[in-house]
Parts: C-alpha cells; sequence; structure tokens
C-alpha cells in the first residue's frame, strides 16, 4: 500500500489526476480541517468546478472474477471450447475480428451501443466490495424499496459512513475506463474533466449568506453553468481567482438551501440539471444534441480545504441512459474499437437501477450516482434567469 | 468607403469641394481635389536634412489610412534598433535596411498593391479606366498614380518621379500583362521606395536665420502628423503644406492646437510611450512555466495594452497630469488579467474600468502587472531590473551595465532558506563594494515593488519571510509601491525626463543642449499643469525643433529615377 500512496502523491503533482480513492487510503475527513479561510465580508463565495467526474474507489474485493468483459471476451465466451480455442490462434486473428465486432450488430445493421436495449445480453461484470464514494440519497441506511425507490443494497462510505447510495458505481465500476488501475482514475474520469478545462460546459457555485466556513445553517447555494470559457494555466489546471458569469439560461441555474457543519456544506435534496456539452452523436439521432446532467433528488456535500477550494460529492439519481451517454454516443465505434459491451453495461445499470420507479412495470428508471467535484475560488457574477419570450 | 480615395463617381461629384462628407479625421487623405492631386511638385526638393525609418506601426496606419482598414499588410518587419538609453524613434534616424528587410517590404508591397488594384476595390482608388485594360495607358496610369504618390511620399511627386513609376506600370502592361498588372508593379515600387518607407525630412533656407536651414512645409507636415497620432499627414496637413501654412508659427500652432485635441492623439500617446517603455521587449518576454504556470498568453498579450489603456485615460481621455500617472489608482482590466489581480471583472469580453481600493499597494503606472513583468526575471522578481528601469527609463539617468565578472550566485539562489528574500539575498551580494555602487542606485527604487512577483502577482511573503518594501529616493524613505509612485511624482527627475524624451521622438535626435531644452520643456510642462497635450503642442510647435543643426545629407540616388531608359513617351 506504500507504494499505491506513492504513487498517488507523484500524480498529484499532474495535471488533470483524480483523486480516486483506493482501499487502504485515508478518506477525506467529514470534519472541517484546520486554518480554513475567514468567512467572506459579504458572505458570497465564488467557485468554478474544476473537476467532475464519477466518484471512484478502487476496493480490493470490487471485482473478484475480472472488470467487465470487452465484446470481444463476451463474443468468445458464446462458442464453445474448441472453437474458442482455434480463433485465438494467431493465424485466425483476423477471422476473430470480423467475427466479434459482427456481434455488434443486430437486426437492420443496428448497433449495440446506439439501441443496447435492443439486445438481450446478460449484464456486465459488477462491484461486489461494500465500500464506495457516494451519498445517502434516500435517506435509508437499509436497502428496501420505499417510496419510488428499488430494493438495492447500500455501500459504506469511505470513512465508514452508512447509507451510501451508488449504483451507478455498482453497475459501472468494474468497467476499466471508469475504474481505472491503481489509483488512477479510468479514461472517462480525464475525459470529463478535459470538457471542464476545454470549457464545453463549465459548471459554477455561487454561496451566499455565509458567515462561517465552520457552521452556519443557512446558506443559499446557486449550482449552475457558465458560458464563459475556464481559464487554465498551462498545465492546464483551473487559475483561482477568474470571473465568470452564469448562465442566462435558468434551467441550468440550480438554486438550493443549504447548511455548514463542521466545515462541511450539504445542500437539502433538488433537481439539478446542468448543460454537458459533447458527443459527435450516432444514429440514434443524438448527434450534435446536447446532452444534460439531470439529477433528482440530488443534493451537495464539499468540504472546505484550507487553500480556499473545496471538495466533495454531487450525489442524485439519473436516468440511466445518461450514465451511458458516452458510449451509447459513441455508437459503433465505442463497440468495435473502445470494445464497449452496451448491452452488458445497459443490462447492468437497469438491474441496478433503484430511482423513479415506474408505477406499471416496477421497473426504476434512474440510478443514484455519486459525482466527485472539486472547484476552485471564483469571481462569479449571478444572473437571474432570462424571461422566455417568442422569438417568431 | 473608409479610405482616403472616394468611388469614382464620387470623385467626380466631389472635386470642386475642398472637403468632402467622406472626409472623416479616422480616415483622414479623402477626396482630395484634382488640382492638388494631380499636380507634380511645383518647388525642387529641399535639401535632405534626416531620414527616419517608418516604424511598423506607422507603415501600418499609413496604409490603412490611406488605402482602408481593410488593406491586410503581411509580412515581417525587420526592427528598428533602439541606440542604448534612447528611443526608436532616435534610432530610426540612423536606420538601414538589410536586403532581407527589403524582401520582406517588397513582398509586403506587391500584396498591398494586389489587394489595391484588385477588381472589387480599385475603382475606389482610381479616377479614370483605362482605353484598353490589357494595354498600357500612360494618362490613366499617372493620373492614378499622383495622387497616390502624393499620400505615400507626404508630398506632390516631382515630374521625373511621376515619368519613372509611369513607365514602369507601362513596362509592367507589356508582354502579355495587363494594365492592372502594371499599375500593381508601380505601386509597389512606390511602397518599397526610400521615399515612402523612410520620413524624409527636407529642409529650405531659413529667412529668419541667413545660412541656416530650417524643415520645410511638407517634412513638418509629416513631423506633426507622426508625432501626434502616429500616421501619416492627411488631407487638411497636406493642402496646409502645400499652401505654405506650417512655416508660418502662428498658423502651425493652429493646426497643431486642432491635432493634439483630436481623438487621433491617443495614437500618438500610444507610439510615445511605448518607445520610452520599452514596449517591445514585451514581445520577447518569457516566464517559466514550471514557476509562473499561471502566466498564459492571454494574460502575456494583456499586460502591455493595460498599460496603454491606463495611460491614455490618465493623460488623454481624462487630461490629467502627467505625475499622477505614478498615483492613480484608475486602471482597465480584462477577464484574463482578473486572476492575477485578484479583480472580480464585471464583462466577459473586452476591457473595463477598475479602480484599486484604499490601503491597496497597487497604484500608478508601476503597480501594473505589465511593468513588474516586463522588469523581471522569467523566474523570480528583480528589484535590480525594476529599479534600473525606473531610473532610465523614467528618470533618464542611465546606469552602467554590470562588470563582466560578476558573481550572481547569492542573487540566483532564490530557494536559500537562510537567504530568503530579495534584499536579504542583494545585501549578500553586494557586499562586493565593486556590485554595491550600482545597486545603490537601482535597488532602492526597486526593492519597493517587492510585494509583487515575477509576472506581477501579489505576494505577502517570500519563502515564507515578511517582505521589507522600505525604500529611499532622493533622500526622501517610503514604503512599497504607492510610497515609491508618490516620491516619483513629486521629483523634477521624472517630469524633465518626459519633456527631454517628448522632444527626442518628435525630432528624432537628442537635442543639442539636452539639460537646458528638457529644463526648458519642463518649465513650459509645469506651467501648463504637467498635461501632455500641452507637451505634445509644445513640442510640435517650438523652433527648435524645426531647426536643422547638422550638414544636409546628400541626396539620396534612387536609381530608377535617374535612368537614362526613361522616355519622353513615358512620361504623361
Amino acid at each position: 500500500m506504500q507504494n499505491h500512496r506513492k504513487l498517488i502523491l507523484l500524480l498529484g503533482a499532474l495535471p488533470l489526476t483524480t483523486s480516486v480513492l483506493a482501499q487502504g487510503d485515508a478518506p477525506p475527513k467529514p470534519t472541517a480541517p484546520a486554518a480554513l479561510p475567514a468567512p467572506p465580508a459579504n458572505g458570497e463565495m465564488g467557485f468554478v468546478v474544476s473537476h467532475f467526474a464519477p466518484a471512484i474507489y478502487q476496493g480490493k474485493e470490487d471485482c473478484p472474477q475480472g472488470l467487465a468483459a470487452t465484446l470481444r471476451e463476451n463474443y468468445l465466451q458464446t462458442q464453445p471450447v474448441g472453437e474458442r480455442t482455434r480463433l485465438l490462434e494467431k493465424a485466425n486473428e483476423k477471422e476473430l475480428t470480423a467475427r466479434w465486432t459482427g456481434y455488434a450488430f443486430g437486426p437492420d445493421n443496428i448497433n449495440i451501443c446506439t439501441h443496447p436495449d435492443k439486445f438481450d445480453r446478460p449484464p456486465q461484470r459488477m462491484v461486489q466490495g461494500k465500500v464506495a464514494q457516494g451519498l445517502n440519497l434516500d435517506d435509508d441506511e437499509g436497502g428496501a424499496a420505499a417510496g419510488d425507490t428499488c430494493g438495492h443494497a447500500n455501500f459504506t462510505g469511505p470513512a465508514g459512513e452508512p447509507g451510501v447510495d451508488n449504483q451507478m458505481w455498482r453497475a459501472m465500476g468494474c468497467v476499466r475506463t471508469w475504474r481505472g488501475v491503481d489509483g488512477t482514475g479510468g479514461d472517462i474520469v480525464k475525459g470529463l474533466t478535459q470538457f471542464l478545462v476545454s470549457g464545453e460546459h463549465s459548471q459554477v457555485l455561487l454561496l451566499s449568506g455565509v458567515d462561517s466556513l465552520e457552521n452556519d445553517p443557512d446558506v443559499t447555494v446557486i449550482y449552475a453553468n457558465s458560458e464563459d470559457r475556464a481559464v487554465v494555466d498551462s498545465r492546464q489546471n483551473f487559475i483561482p481567482g477568474a470571473s465568470y458569469s452564469v448562465t442566462a439560461n435558468g434551467a441550468h441555474r440550480n438554486v438550493l438551501k443549504g447548511r455548514i457543519v463542521n466545515g462541511v456544506l450539504t445542500t437539502e435534496p433538488a433537481h439539478i440539471r446542468l448543460k454537458q456539452n459533447w458527443g459527435q452523436g450516432s444514429e440514434r439521432d443524438i448527434r450534435g444534441r446536447r446532452n444534460e446532467y439531470d439529477f433528482t433528488r440530488a443534493r451537495l456535500r464539499f468540504t472546505f480545504q484550507p487553500d480556499g477550494s473545496i471538495k466533495g460529492i454531487v450525489g442524485g439519481y439519473q436516468p440511466i441512459w445518461n450514465v451511458m451517454a458516452s458510449a451509447s454516443v459513441g455508437g459503433e465505434g465505442a463497440a468495435t474499437t473502445a470494445g464497449y459491451d452496451c448491452a452488458a453495461m445497459y443490462a447492468a445499470l437497469k438491474a441496478m437501477a433503484d430511482g423513479d420507479r415506474d408505477p406499471a412495470t416496477g421497473q426504476c428508471r434512474r440510478i443514484s450516482s455519486g459525482m466527485e467535484a472539486w472547484a476552485v475560488p471564483a469571481f462569479i457574477t449571478d444572473r437571474l434567469p432570462q424571461p422566455k419570450v417568442a422569438q417568431r | 468607403m473608409s479610405g482616403p480615395f472616394c468611388h469614382r463617381a464620387r470623385w467626380a461629384l466631389l472635386a470642386g469641394l475642398l472637403l468632402s462628407a467622406c472626409t472623416v479625421e479616422k480616415a483622414p487623405q479623402t477626396a482630395a481635389t484634382p488640382d492638388a492631386s494631380f499636380a507634380p511638385l511645383k518647388t525642387p526638393l529641399g535639401q535632405v536634412a534626416g531620414m527616419r525609418r517608418l516604424t511598423e506601426a506607422q507603415y501600418r496606419n499609413s496604409i490603412a489610412d490611406i488605402f482602408g482598414p481593410d488593406i491586410k499588410v503581411a509580412g515581417r518587419f525587420e526592427p528598428i534598433v533602439r541606440p542604448v538609453h534612447e528611443l526608436i524613434a532616435t534610432g530610426a534616424s540612423a536606420s538601414t535596411i538589410s536586403p532581407a528587410g527589403l524582401e520582406q517590404f517588397d513582398a509586403m508591397a506587391r500584396n498591398i498593391a494586389a489587394q489595391v488594384f484588385a477588381p472589387d476595390r480599385r475603382a475606389q482608388f482610381m479616377p479614370c479606366a483605362p482605353r484598353d485594360a490589357a494595354a498600357p495607358d500612360a494618362d490613366c496610369a499617372a493620373r492614378t498614380l499622383m495622387p497616390i504618390g502624393r499620400y505615400l511620399f507626404r508630398r506632390p511627386m516631382t515630374q521625373e518621379e511621376i515619368g519613372a513609376f509611369v513607365m514602369m506600370a507601362g513596362k509592367g502592361a507589356g508582354d502579355g500583362q495587363g494594365f492592372y498588372d502594371g499599375m500593381q508593379l508601380a505601386m509597389a515600387a512606390m511602397l518599397v521606395s526610400p521615399q515612402f518607407l523612410y520620413i524624409i525630412e527636407s529642409a529650405e533656407p531659413d529667412p529668419a536665420a541667413p545660412g541656416s536651414l530650417r524643415l520645410d512645409n511638407h517634412a513638418r507636415a509629416a513631423r506633426l502628423s507622426y508625432l501626434l497620432w502616429n500616421t501619416t499627414p492627411n488631407e487638411a496637413l497636406l493642402r496646409a503644406a502645400d499652401e505654405g501654412k506650417l512655416t508660418d508659427p502662428a498658423q502651425l500652432a493652429a493646426i497643431a492646437q486642432k491635432m493634439v485635441r483630436s481623438p487621433r492623439l491617443e495614437d500618438g500617446v500610444r507610439a510615445f510611450f511605448a518607445d520610452m517603455l520599452l514596449f517591445e521587449k514585451f514581445d520577447e518576454m518569457a516566464k517559466d512555466q514550471i514557476v509562473y504556470p499561471r502566466f498564459n498568453p492571454d494574460v502575456a498579450s494583456a499586460l502591455s495594452e493595460q498599460m496603454l489603456r491606463m495611460i491614455v485615460d490618465q493623460l488623454v481621455t481624462r487630461q490629467g497630469d502627467y505625475r499622477d500617472l505614478f498615483t492613480t489608482r484608475r486602471t482597465f482590466i480584462n477577464r484574463a488579467l482578473g486572476p492575477l489581480y485578484q479583480a472580480k471583472v464585471s464583462s466577459m469580453q473586452g476591457w473595463v474600468p477598475y479602480e484599486f481600493g484604499e490601503g491597496d499597494d497597487r497604484a500608478g503606472l508601476l503597480g501594473q502587472a505589465g511593468f513588474l513583468a516586463l522588469y523581471s526575471h522569467s523566474g523570480r522578481s528583480s528589484p535590480t531590473l525594476r529599479g534600473r528601469a525606473i531610473r532610465e527609463l523614467l528618470l533618464c539617468q542611465p546606469v552602467p551595465n554590470p562588470p563582466g565578472n560578476v558573481n550572481f550566485t547569492a542573487v540566483q539562489d532564490v530557494g536559500n532558506k537562510a537567504m530568503p528574500t530579495a534584499r536579504i539575498r542583494l545585501n549578500a551580494h553586494n557586499s562586493d563594494p565593486v556590485c554595491a555602487a550600482c545597486h545603490k542606485i537601482t535597488d532602492p527604487l526597486g526593492l519597493p515593488l517587492e510585494r509583487f512577483d515575477g509576472i506581477g502577482a501579489f505576494r505577502r511573503t517570500e519563502n515564507a519571510a515578511p517582505i521589507d518594501t522600505a525604500g529611499v529616493f532622493e533622500g526622501t524613505a517610503f514604503q512599497g509601491n504607492v510610497g515609491l509612485g508618490q516620491a516619483l511624482a513629486a521629483s523634477k527627475s521624472t517630469t524633465e525626463c518626459v519633456a527631454g524624451r517628448a522632444f527626442q521622438y518628435a525630432t528624432g535626435r537628442m537635442p543639442e543642449d539636452e539639460e537646458a531644452t528638457a529644463m526648458a520643456l519642463e518649465q513650459g510642462f509645469a506651467a501648463d499643469g504637467y498635461r501632455i497635450q500641452a507637451l505634445f503642442l509644445r513640442v510640435a510647435t517650438m523652433a527648435d525643433a524645426y531647426r536643422v543643426s547638422t550638414p544636409p545629407l546628400a541626396k539620396p540616388q534612387v536609381a530608377m529615377m535617374t535612368s537614362p531608359h526613361i522616355r519622353e513617351g513615358d512620361r504623361p
């Protein structure tokens, strides 16, 4: 474990690193760190989000059978042992490639990532461990269905907090591009952070009514997008003290009620929507469409840091399609180049979905999720939503 | 229509008017009347008293004003070498152009000429159409080139010059080329002529001082225009020169008065301070990205503009006292600079006014990140570089170069915990009396700025040690940048320096009696409340500035103009 720690420390000096927690690492302290900055005179604190990606915890017992299989591996499993052995011979590589990539397509040539729901495949390998990052979203430390939720097993947080709801991680935490290895998060972490750096969908936070960074029972939090491009340094790190304005789109300006206890800011459950710009589209007619982060019963938990930044988790229930939007938008390429078995991914997400239960079918349509978020101090100019006026 | 030439149809319509509707200050050379534009120089060329190469900005401004801002000027300008402790303006008086530099000018000239005579644009610049677009037309060529030449050469062309360029247009139109190809060639030749690339200061006998020379009218027009507006003379100024008004002190003063009141004075003031403060160094400024990762290209490109905006606002827009330039809390800021100043920027695009708070050590010219970053090393601040810049640039007090065998180990060891601050390191360095002699001159002015790091960002400590910002200037002790600014503002050396620089900038030479001239100008500057317009007006109208003290240069020989191959038939 010492080696792991050294590696994490080393990576901490590099841009776009993650704060991946590996088993044995000290979790973030829920109590206030020493020497927090003084509260602002006007009670306002602004931040720009510098990191927003699935919260990763690399537990040793998470994936005992290995990582989620690739499409190639899953195809081979469909073959009898003898045929599998033959296909794996070097001389038959071309034939194997043709056959497993063909496995990505279904009737009418639809592909497995654009239409994963049209394929009947078993769920991918999922997280078996008991520990994960996230928040208790249903205020329940058990796993029984209640209200509009579906029954599920809770995780325990890295610091031992019970009742963590993060079924997204359970379904996706054994996917190599999410999980990563040896304390480094997967490609999705780097990719999502890069979208923030490049200004695809800047996120900002504006806290008002802050009288103390230690304890304050009443804080208003505006969590919004900004149309302003990120101001970054030569290492692609967000520069503190830059100015941003809140988007004019009221749909992406979330006003939350929060409180600070022992240096930790938490907000009350709310529906949080944020712009998410990326993707080159696919044949499911989402090319160029702007996606959205859409979290219901969402809450924030941020810990104030001595350097003025905040670090924490954004948790909520998001549509299962949103979780695999990247693979879905990637379409054929995601299946045949990245090797995703999107049908297996979809099956896992559907099985683990624990929110927004359809009363008619009993199937949950949303999945509890924990996103890790960091933010650095910034000057935020708020903008009240503009009234919608007919343009034509 | 933004250039000097109106559309041909308009040209005919407006031919009888002295100043037409398309004559605006920003596009000054419009609607020249045919009699002015089409007439060759009536008097012989004066004696050449000096030649000053156009700076890049002057070249660009001249092309934009003559042909319109939509004409693109693309190319690399060979830099004008700045003489030690002087201005680029004085370097321009002795600047040659290398063969490689001329190649660049030639490429730019051909490109500009191609744009001017492009099918969709040429009508703006031509008072006639060729009889046959596939053949030479000496008459139309002359009628087109004469007004263009007048603007480019800042005087009417001589008959000889007209003949040479028309001949060139004719030859360029032959061999399967057309009329417009010939016109492009002739105009490109004008643009690489020394008559354009250099501001030629021509002189005439001074009736008030027999045996002496003074700058003639057209040289005065160019002097006024490049000094005050950093561009080529406009139609009104050329006409005043044609009419001999600029050698009449009263009329010269009246015209200069109008020019300093124009918003275009901003261009002149920007150019002057960019020269005085060595802004060319911004082009080569580099910061260590490991030490200063936040110094990104957006920050680098904003620093000089911030300083110029602040200077223009104080001196031109507000017509403020020059001394207040060192103490004002007003500046401008953009989004790129916001983090460096840790300031909220209300507009996400462009520049917005910003005022530093009371109690903030940011104020004045020296508190601008541009000055602080420019006079620092790539990875650390430098009280010595900053102090030297203040001495040399703002007080006109040259500081000797360090000897070649100096041991810089102590000052460069910025991570040494035993010597955590620059003041402590410099004290160690100055234990060598050879070093101490110069550091006594520079460091008391640079150390008060030590709360600003090598990119001009504020810091309270260096290596966790508090920073002592005590300084001394002309016997007065003070603290920090604010104290330094107040000390500079109170010093006669500061105002004498800028007054002397203004004279050098205007004339391209050091005054014969530098001290006396600077002092005299300073007295006038003081009487005018240290207003920059008044200083520029004073310099633009003082008789001394137009007096030719050096022997005239030999007349430049331009091969083309003396060619025996100019045939009579080529002349218009």
